[in-house]
């Protein structure tokens, strides 16, 4: 079907044919459940951004205000059990208001798998699927159980044009063993996993300008599919413990596949010399660590997160000595007001150095009420700032920029 | 003396007032499927059980959790356990949505717990003891107050 208004609208009429009861969690077609969230928002943004350039003596300000309604995601959720082993699980996902037709928004395969479960030590999983690494991959875009509208960065979808999330995170997998084992007084976690190149290698942007679809264009007999050899896959683990009550979780996560330098070249060349090019590798290997931690006690929620992200530059790294990192952190203190009102405050910060030297901190205070078990209202208010040194444009023009965005977040999430 | 007597009096009565609700309290039971190969379960297999972590018996057979909608059985269940309803709703829903496990089948009352799992291979739920009719095919597993 190749047709998304197409393909959208019998979504939409198989889910009004499989619904017959508007007020319930789940509907079980068969032996398969369906069901799903959605997040609508409305978004006051200010943004402050001032910029100097030194060889000018010159300082710029500037400034905007914004406003804007939006339904931030609507996914559906299909559940299938085939037989006491196996499941298989889909999650489609509508983003900002989507319209083919208008040319807004996304509809999105995110995880579609199939689970074989031998048993609860031993499962493996076949499929689009999101893969463990820290706490909030698994859950990234299940806003329904989350209590942000704006999550911690590296994560939040709206914020893409900051932060690309792959450069962070590992977003999908395509087949990973997973399970847990009892211990005396907790669990022990176990993810591994292994998955595609980044979806740079997949759909990039030609120099010339249009798509590339293939490394080598001599053979290039199929489109959106990953063209990269093995050794360029994405492989990844995540170790953890969780007591029983689940009230305490924390692990280590690590994984490796490679960052697409023809990609990102683009944009960074005029940091780099001639020979600094030459020398780069069109393929570096990159590695991400992480460590995640949440702890709950009594009332109070305390939760945190850690990525380090290192790439191997080859010659380029010892000959020139250039270094290419980036790091997060997220941090975040709750507290439950009430069962069904839950507060919180999060600081979140990071930087990164290629090139160009820049590093950002992101302030955010929220509430999360729970109004009815469906029905969850929240608000949020998020302060990122972001300073950038040593930035050069197209002309060689070196400037710094600092930038300053402030959100003011009212949301409503909803289970279907 | 006599104002001793009084205080001891008055003490017991005061014990009396705090600890009769205790008394009074109905006797639960977590209840199996007949066929469940397990003859008692602690504390802390029930939390692997109700937050979804375990999902076989030993013998293979599927765990299916039963939960009762509301009540004060619910209360001192999620007590004896030691969490709160809705710590253990957020569990569920987590599952739920990243398709790891199916929540728990919920009915309304717990002669309905019953039915269900004196009818489904591998179902578990908890009920007021006085709930359990005989001829109906249901194994006890724990006993809480």
């Amino acid at each position: 079907m190749r047709n998304p208004a197409l393909l959208a609208s019998s979504l939409l009429a198989l889910l009004l044919a499989l619904q017959d009861a508007p007020t319930a969690h789940a509907q079980d077609v068969g032996d398969m459940r369906v069901f799903g969230s959605m997040q609508s928002l409305f978004m006051h943004q200010y943004s402050y951004s001032e910029i100097n350039i030194p060889e000018a003596r010159l300082s710029l300000e500037e400034k905007e205000s914004r406003n804007t309604f939006a339904i931030q995601q609507l996914d559906f959720f299909f559940d299938k059990p085939i037989d006491d082993a196996f499941n298989a699980f889909v999650d489609l996902e509508f983003q900002l208001n989507y319209s083919s037709e208008k040319r807004w928004g996304s509809l999105s395969i995110q995880e579609a798998w199939l689970n074989y479960s031998y048993n609860d030590a031993v499962n493996l999983k076949v499929g689009l699927l999101f893969p463990a690494f820290n706490q909030y991959n698994e859950v990234k875009n299940r806003l329904a159980v989350l209590p942000f509208i704006f999550r911690p960065m590296v994560y939040e979808r709206l914020l893409a044009q900051r932060f690309l999330t792959e450069d962070f995170i590992p977003e999908h997998a395509y087949v990973q063993f997973s399970g847990w084992l009892p211990t005396r007084n907790l669990m022990l976690d176990y993810a591994v996993y292994v998955g595609n190149s980044e979806a740079s290698y997949i759909t990039s942007n030609h120099p010339d300008g249009g798509i590339d679809t293939d490394l080598n264009p001599n053979f290039e007999f199929l489109s959106g599919v990953d063209p990269t050899d093995i050794n360029l896959k994405l492989f990844g683990a995540r170790v953890g413990l969780r007591s029983p009550g689940e009230r305490f979780r924390g692990g280590l996560s690590f994984t490796r596949d490679a960052n697409n330098m023809r990609e990102r070249f683009g944009a960074q060349k005029p940091y780099f010399s001639e020979e600094a090019i030459r020398l780069m590798p069109d393929d570096a290997k990159r590695y991400r660590f992480g460590i995640d931690l949440s702890h709950k006690h009594g009332d109070f929620l305390v939760e945190g997160e850690i990525i380090k992200v290192v790439y191997d530059l080859g010659k380029a790294e010892r000959k020139l000595d250039l270094s290419f990192e980036q790091s997060f952190v997220y941090t975040l203190v709750g507290y439950e007001m009430h069962e069904r009102l839950f507060s919180f405050i999060s600081a979140q910060w990071g930087d990164y150095s290629f090139g160009l030297d820049a590093d950002y901190f992101t302030g955010t205070a929220g509430i999360a009420w729970k109004w009815r078990d469906d029905i969850t209202a929240k608000a949020q208010w998020v302060l990122y700032t972001e300073r950038m040194e040593n930035v050069v444009n197209e002309d060689g023009l070196h400037y710094g920029q600092n930038t300053r965005l402030h959100f003011f977040l009212l949301g409503l999430s909803v289970l279907l | 003396m006599r104002i001793s007597r009084q205080i001891l009096y008055r003490t017991m009565l005061t014990a009396l007032f705090f600890c009769a609700p205790l008394a009074l309290r109905a006797q639960m039971v977590v209840i199996t499927h007949a066929s469940v190969p397990v003859k008692s379960i602690s504390v802390r297999e029930l939390l692997d059980v109700y937050t979804l972590n375990q999902s076989r018996w030993d013998d293979g057979t599927r765990i299916t959790v039963v939960d009762v909608k509301s009540g004060k059985g619910r209360d001192a269940f999620f007590e004896y356990i030691g969490m709160s309803p809705e710590e253990m709703q957020r569990i569920w829903l987590r599952k739920q949505f990243t398709g790891k496990a199916r929540p728990p089948r919920s009915v309304g009352t717990e002669e309905e717990v019953v039915d269900l799992v004196a009818a489904t291979e591998g179902a578990i739920g908890y009920v007021n003891e006085r709930t359990l009719k005989s001829g109906k095919s249901v194994r006890i597993i724990a006993r809480f107050k």
